[in-house]
């Protein structure tokens, strides 16, 4: 049960992170940079 | 109704700032040209329906710059309803050259005088009122730093905005210029807007090739501009500058009371001495590396060591409550084990079974006894007296190295004595002072109560807390460094360095202009490859693009300071040499590629406005170190997480006999990754670091530069040793600083491969840039390894010749005459007469 509990845990954080990477890649964000447009200016997109 | 204003002034004189005090926003301010490149919009703060936009810095309406023309396309074709024209007021008569053109779009215009704090400073007096007449549109003060009066003019730009009343620009040329411009206008009627006539109409005289672009009616003005040109004896464009300016020196005097005390300021002073000749390049070493020394070596180690021993570690004492008497006790315990142990070995040695004591003794092992272990070692100690002696090997636990030990055997009895006294049971540092554990420990308890599996509790612990601790434990050292970098920048050092290193670029075809992308890279790679979109020279933007990665960015310094404190027991010279190294990279790859025909020709001019040194901010400097070390943090939760997840399940599984299964620590030279790594890592054998773990490290940062910290976290954590202990064992002191050499100067991450890609705009190049970074990191990490092995009497190879060579026709290529820039090469077709 533990196990299934930390399982579903696990895959949240990793599907919420994949997901905010995608949706930073749909909006023209690289994911790779940290897409800290503000500073860097947002050449990018 | 929405209201668009438009901030629009020289580089340099406040804009962005101004820009961020209106509207909140958190834009980068910095103190070189070249930051705005492209235009940015906000909402004026308490006014939802005005939008304020950030152009880029100009020096003036002409289409010379790509700043100049985002800038001017945008307000002939979008219009904005006002224009704030900010102006530096301790450069008030060149930033009114550009103010003069502004007023002539046709659009209403209020101007702000910033830095009036340092105007009022240096005892000048700008009389605002005669200026609003001289010039045609309202005036302001303001001090966008200080926040000063920044509200009056927006407010007034917003009432502005809403009367829509058009400035009309009162400045006037000679007569004859007058004439011949008012004829322009005349044949623009119908044309152009009316109220933008006279811009147009100028613009025209002054031959500007992209103005007729804007036009829906080509006109010809040919005739006016030869008239004009005879009239003057001049070119148009020089005609309409020298009128601008005639007209500025006119009002001027009026407008502008200077303090007449010549005495120097105290950034001259400064300047003095940082920019000096002899002494510029000494000073900007030696500040760079107390940066990278503060950083990484002294406060920075201690933050991170902290963060890495402590919160990503076992735990720590808060406050320090409690340390010493733990350390203390700890070896004295530790001192005694390892006394006793090797007494066990040495006896081993000599043929006593002893191995029943030693299982008895194993405090690792899960059915440790303490009680056990204190008859097993009472029953042995009977056995040995106190004339005995053992030699044995002990292991520094931080460099690995074993060191040959004799005990004798009272030393033996009082370490037994000692270990009694403790119970055979190691100090606990929670029973001491007030001890926080650290993350990697929460967790463990946490899936020990959940009782989780085991392969579970290893993608946890061994690769998502491992991996991603080893990364965020170096968020003390990076935030420091950003400390530094925000401070040095905000004072107004940084564009003195571009100043300083103009000097030296351009000995070898370069400008100063294309270290602000350096400047801007040693944050982060992908702004700064944009910021060479500055360059007007296509050659020299590409080669700068090429070797503005090789300057160490934030992502590489957790891997600068891992190899460091691994490899270097901490030495204080290994992180500024990674900066240096990748100033030396730049500028012999600018010596090499400037003498090769796809870069020669002159380097372009560099003007660049010094502005004076101020204390900035606490608040600038601290946001400016928060946001990027928090897209830094960011990373860690995104892609390094992802990839900490795939390297573990990469190391620890595999296939072995002939089975595809979860491996063991002890299995992992079986593992995907293992394999994949083995397949490659011969490539990097005469770089010294052909292994495996040091190959994937290095892909696997390819993704993120990060990911180096990571994947070496998750692979040399397995085992009992500390992961700098296991590394600083895989590595010689030149095979580390080898591979270090070949990480900092290699292909960059894939974001910024991605940046070089669409700034290059062509396949072909980006290739030739990704090879060369390669190649170029390749053949240096190959010479630290082969003619460094030549010191430490790592002997002689093949491979030694190689680097040889490689040393004979580097110097080659950095001494040979520049020829292309003495050749005019021109290409000529013939053709045969049939």
């Amino acid at each position: 049960m533990g196990t299934v509990v930390v399982g579903i845990i696990v895959a949240g954080v990793v599907a919420l992170a994949v997901r905010s990477m995608v949706r930073d890649k749909k909006n023209g964000k690289s994911i790779q940079c940290g897409g800290d447009c503000k500073n860097c200016g947002g050449h990018c997109h | 109704m929405s209201i668009k204003i438009a901030l629009a002034g020289n580089p340099n004189c406040g804009k962005t700032t101004l820009f961020n005090a209106l509207t909140g926003s958190n834009q980068f301010v910095g103190n070189w040209p070249g930051v705005t490149v492209e235009k940015k919009e906000g909402k004026l703060k308490g006014h939802k329906d005005v939008t304020i936009m950030d152009l880029p810095g100009i020096y003036s309406l002409s289409p010379y710059t790509l700043e100049e023309v985002v800038a001017r396309n945008y307000l002939i074709n979008e219009k904005p309803d006002a224009i704030i024209n900010i102006v530096d007021g301790t450069n008030i008569e060149r930033n009114l050259y550009l103010s003069t053109q502004i007023l002539e779009l046709g659009i209403p215009v209020i101007m702000a005088v910033n830095m009036m704090d340092i105007v009022e400073k240096s005892g000048d007096k700008i009389y605002v009122d005669k200026l609003s007449k001289k010039i045609g549109c309202e005036v302001v003060e303001i001090s966008a730093l200080k926040g000063t009066g920044i509200q009056k003019a927006a407010e007034k730009a917003v009432a502005l905005a809403q009367k829509n009343k058009t400035s009309i620009p009162v400045h006037e040329f000679t007569k004859d210029a007058e004439d011949i411009i008012e004829r322009v206008e005349d044949k623009l009627v119908g044309v152009v807007p009316d109220a933008q006539r006279r811009f147009f109409a100028i613009k025209l005289l002054e031959k500007d090739d992209k103005i007729q672009d804007q036009m829906n009616t080509s006109v010809d003005v040919s005739k006016e501009i030869a008239e004009m040109e005879e009239k003057f004896d001049d070119d148009t464009e020089s005609i309409i500058t020298n009128e601008r300016y005639t007209y500025i020196s006119s009002i001027i005097g009026e407008c502008l009371k200077k303090d007449r005390k010549e005495k120097l300021t105290t950034s001259d002073k400064i300047d003095k001495i940082v920019t000096n000749r002899w002494l510029a390049l000494p000073i900007f070493a030696a500040v760079m590396w107390l940066v990278y020394f503060v950083s990484v070596t002294t406060v920075g180690d201690i933050a991170t060591g902290w963060a890495n021993d402590g919160v990503f570690g076992d735990g720590w004492h808060l406050f320090g409550i409690g340390t010493a008497s733990y350390t203390e006790v700890a070896d004295e315990y530790t001192d005694a084990e390892t006394i006793v142990n090797g007494f066990l070995d040495y006896e081993s040695e000599q043929g006593v079974d002893v191995e029943s004591v030693q299982t008895a003794l194993d405090s690792e092992a899960d059915d440790y006894d303490p009680a056990a272990a204190k008859a097993a070692l009472t029953e042995f100690a009977t056995t040995i007296s106190d004339a005995d002696t053992a030699t044995y090997s002990v292991v520094d636990e931080e460099t690995m190295a074993d060191e040959e030990v004799t005990s004798t055997g009272a030393d033996f009895q009082e370490a037994v004595a000692t270990m009694d006294k403790y119970d055979y049971t190691a100090p606990d540092p929670a029973d001491y002072g007030v001890w926080i554990p650290g993350i990697p420990v929460l967790v463990e308890n946490v899936l020990d109560k959940v009782g989780c599996a085991e392969w579970l509790r290893g993608l946890i612990l061994d690769g998502i807390v491992a991996g991603l601790g080893a990364v965020l434990g170096f968020v003390p050292q990076i935030l420091i460094l950003f400390i530094f970098l925000a401070f040095l920048e905000g004072c107004g050092y940084m564009a003195r360095v571009a100043f300083i290193m103009d000097r030296v670029f351009r000995k070898f075809g370069l400008s100063g202009k294309s270290f602000i992308p350096m400047l801007i890279g040693s944050g982060c790679g992908v702004p700064g490859i944009m910021a060479s979109r500055t360059i007007e020279n296509e050659r020299d933007r590409r080669m700068t693009i090429m070797t503005t990665t090789f300057i160490p960015c934030g992502a590489k310094l957790p891997f600068i300071a891992m190899v460091a404190g691994a490899i270097f027991g901490g030495a204080s010279w290994v992180a500024p040499s990674a900066y240096f190294l990748g100033i030396a990279a730049i500028i012999c790859s600018g010596i090499i590629l400037k003498k090769t025909k796809m870069f020669a020709g002159d380097p372009a001019p560099f003007v660049m406005e010094l502005p004076a040194y101020h204390m900035p901010t606490i608040g600038s400097v601290l946001r400016s170190m928060w946001e990027r070390g928090w897209s830094f943090i960011k990373k860690a939760g995104t892609i390094i997480l992802v990839s900490t997840i795939a390297v573990w399940f990469t190391t620890y599984f595999g296939v072995m006999d002939g089975k595809f299964q979860m491996l063991s620590e002890d299995q992992i030279d079986y593992s995907i990754l293992a394999t994949i790594g083995k397949a490659i890592c011969w490539i990097f054998i005469p770089q010294g670091w052909g292994n495996w773990q040091a190959t994937v490290a290095s892909v696997t940062g390819l993704v993120a530069k990060e990911n180096i910290v990571g994947t070496l976290g998750i692979l040399y954590g397995g085992g009992d040793a500390s992961v700098y202990a296991t590394m600083g064992a895989a590595f010689t002191a030149v095979s580390g600083y080898s591979f270090l050499a070949f990480n900092l100067l290699c292909a960059p991450c894939f974001a910024a491969m991605g940046a070089i890609k669409r700034e290059m705009n062509n396949t072909k190049w980006f290739w030739t840039a990704v090879g060369y970074q390669c190649g170029f990191a390749y053949l240096v990490s190959l010479v630290v390894n082969q003619i460094g092995g030549l010191f430490t009497g790592a002997g002689f190879s093949i491979w030694t010749i190689v680097a040889i060579a490689v040393i004979v026709a580097f110097i080659y290529l950095l001494a040979r005459p520049y020829k292309e820039s003495q050749t005019l090469n021109v290409s000529v077709k013939t053709s045969r007469a049939k």
